[in-house]
């Protein structure tokens, strides 16, 4: 009855509005329902991070750099990460390992600062700048660096009267790994792994040889421990079995001295990590402290001052009184 | 009971919508890459498909077809699974943050999946029953799944061996996905 009323466009018009209204309320809906208030990928991003606070990428510290790279900063800008941190980045986040930017810096070797312990004045100006609290020392004594603390980010160098800091290397980091396994040169002499499968019954403790070797290759550490790389115990029983013979159980030794460092340098970032928050509570707290005790004197000084200008009026009105007095009688 | 059986049968394996219809290749060489994302992305599809086959069904049967608008159906069902994924993807920001990112662009782009409008459409064109195009939805993000997972395993494989450099990224992707194509052609005639 109705459609045959209404024009012929009424129908289909009137009922995609409806559609639409209807779905439109209902993602209103569901929008308000499961808002989300904080960035929980910070916190991931920040966890990656070497935690150095040394500022190279340009944001005053890790956090703030683990913000900018979760709305869309690039995530190569990390010099004390190195191509590790990077790997790990594009792999949490999906994209696109870079190389890292040059221009801010090049990875290295991790660094620690020395103080040069006999030309220290004491001046106390490089524990002011240390991110993560790792100077000792107080005014007018000799500061030292506590070297297992130190995140080699250079803030102390600058702040220095004396120039008696010095960046030295600290013990290596990264593992020497024999460039037969990753060169494209030298693969050409070695044989591809073909999936004979002829190691998995020789292992001993049940290691799968020929996965593991892949993920070592790949250096997809994560993998390479879910594939109990850890329990191998070197016996390179896997190597005589190899038809391309392949050097598994090196492979395997060189792996888990990278997890191993891998697994240092974590623990060492986490350390820092809390370090530097507690530095940055003490900074806030003193800052606070120092703002308290300004405004203090600050209303100290305005209330000596009125009751210096009212005793100084009442001076004047005595004296004033006085010469009036002394007009009178004369 | 066993119609539907084969219906699951016949979308997962003997019509597979990547290999052998070739629905849906977008997200299944873009982000077959490693396997988590896979298994989040087979996940996400396998939701909005089956919810998306139930709902258009129901756009279908009881509005279109009272209002004699059989000829609006891929508008309206395009409007039904555009507002599904976004409800995925506000749902998935809340629960699941992580797997938002790495879904990151893939995820809105479900919206053009033209597997989830051809299940719809299919749907409608073989009559199915309720009931049936819930399971045809299923068995099609079923399938669409497997073969992702399948050929995610794969490419995580083939980054650990040693590929000729003109093959290496795409080119060994696409050579793999027709073998695995070549494959799935067995299962034709089971059903």
């Amino acid at each position: 009855m109705m459609s045959t009323i209404l024009p012929a466009f009424f129908n289909p018009v009137f009922s995609l509005l409806s559609l639409g209204l209807g779905i439109g309320a209902l993602l209103g809906y569901v929008a308000q329902r499961f808002q989300v208030t904080s960035d929980p990928v910070v916190e991931r991003i920040n966890d990656l991070l070497p935690q150095t606070q040394c500022g190279q990428c340009g944001y005053p510290g890790c956090k703030p750099y683990a913000e900018a790279i979760a709305s869309g900063d690039a995530i190569n800008k990390c010099p004390p990460g190195g191509d590790e941190t990077i790997a790990s980045l594009a792999s949490l986040l999906n994209v696109r390992a870079l190389p890292l930017d040059d221009a801010l810096g090049t990875a290295g070797p991790r660094m620690v600062a020395v103080i040069r312990e006999a030309e220290c004045i004491g001046c106390a100006k490089c524990i002011l700048a240390c991110p993560v609290d790792a100077i000792l020392g107080a005014p007018k004594f000799m500061h030292t660096v506590i070297a297992s603390e130190c995140t080699g980010c250079d803030l102390c160098i600058e702040p220095c009267p004396v120039d008696c800091i010095d960046m030295v290397q600290a013990e290596p980091t990264i593992p020497e790994v024999p460039s037969f396994l990753f060169s494209a040169a030298d693969s050409q002499t070695i044989q591809a792994c073909i999936n004979c499968g002829l190691c998995v019954p020789e292992c001993p403790v049940g290691i799968q040889p020929h996965l593991l070797y892949h993920a070592c290759r790949t250096e997809r550490w994560d993998n390479a421990q879910d594939l109990k790389l850890m329990h191998c115990i070197e016996c390179s029983k896997c190597d005589a079995a190899c038809p391309s013979q392949l050097p598994l159980t090196t492979s395997y030794q060189d792996a888990k001295e990278a997890v191993h460092h891998q697994q240092k340098d974590r623990e060492r970032a986490v350390r820092a990590k809390r370090r530097f928050e507690l530095h940055q509570l003490r900074t806030e707290r003193f800052a606070a402290e120092e703002e308290a005790r300004r405004q203090k004197r600050a209303t100290l000084a305005k209330e000596r001052e009125k009751v210096t200008a009212s005793s100084i009026q009442a001076a004047l009105s005595r004296a004033r009184a006085r010469q009036q007095g002394k007009e009178q009688e004369s | 009971m066993t119609d539907i059986f084969l219906l699951l049968v016949g979308a997962v394996l003997v019509n597979n919508f990547v290999l052998t219809q070739f629905l849906g290749l977008c997200p299944f060489m873009g982000v077959s890459g490693n396997m988590e994302t896979a298994v989040g992305m087979s996940a996400a599809t396998l939701f909005v498909l089956t919810l998306a086959s139930a709902c258009s069904y129901l756009v279908f049967q009881y509005l279109l077809v009272p209002l004699g608008l059989e000829y609006l159906r891929t508008i309206a069902f395009i409007v039904v699974i555009a507002a599904l994924v976004s409800m995925t993807e506000i749902i998935m920001h809340r629960t699941s943050p992580l797997l938002y990112r790495v879904l990151g662009i893939f995820l809105p782009l479900i919206t053009s999946n033209c597997a989830v409008l051809g299940v719809a459409l299919l749907n409608v064109n073989q009559a199915h029953s309720f009931v049936e195009s819930v399971f045809y939805g299923f068995g099609a993000a079923f399938g669409f799944s497997l073969v992702l997972v399948l050929f995610a395993a794969m490419r995580e494989k083939m980054a650990g061996s040693d590929i000729p450099e003109p093959f290496q990224g795409p080119a060994i992707a696409m050579i793999t996905a027709g073998l695995m194509s070549l494959a799935f052609m067995g299962f034709s005639g089971m059903v």
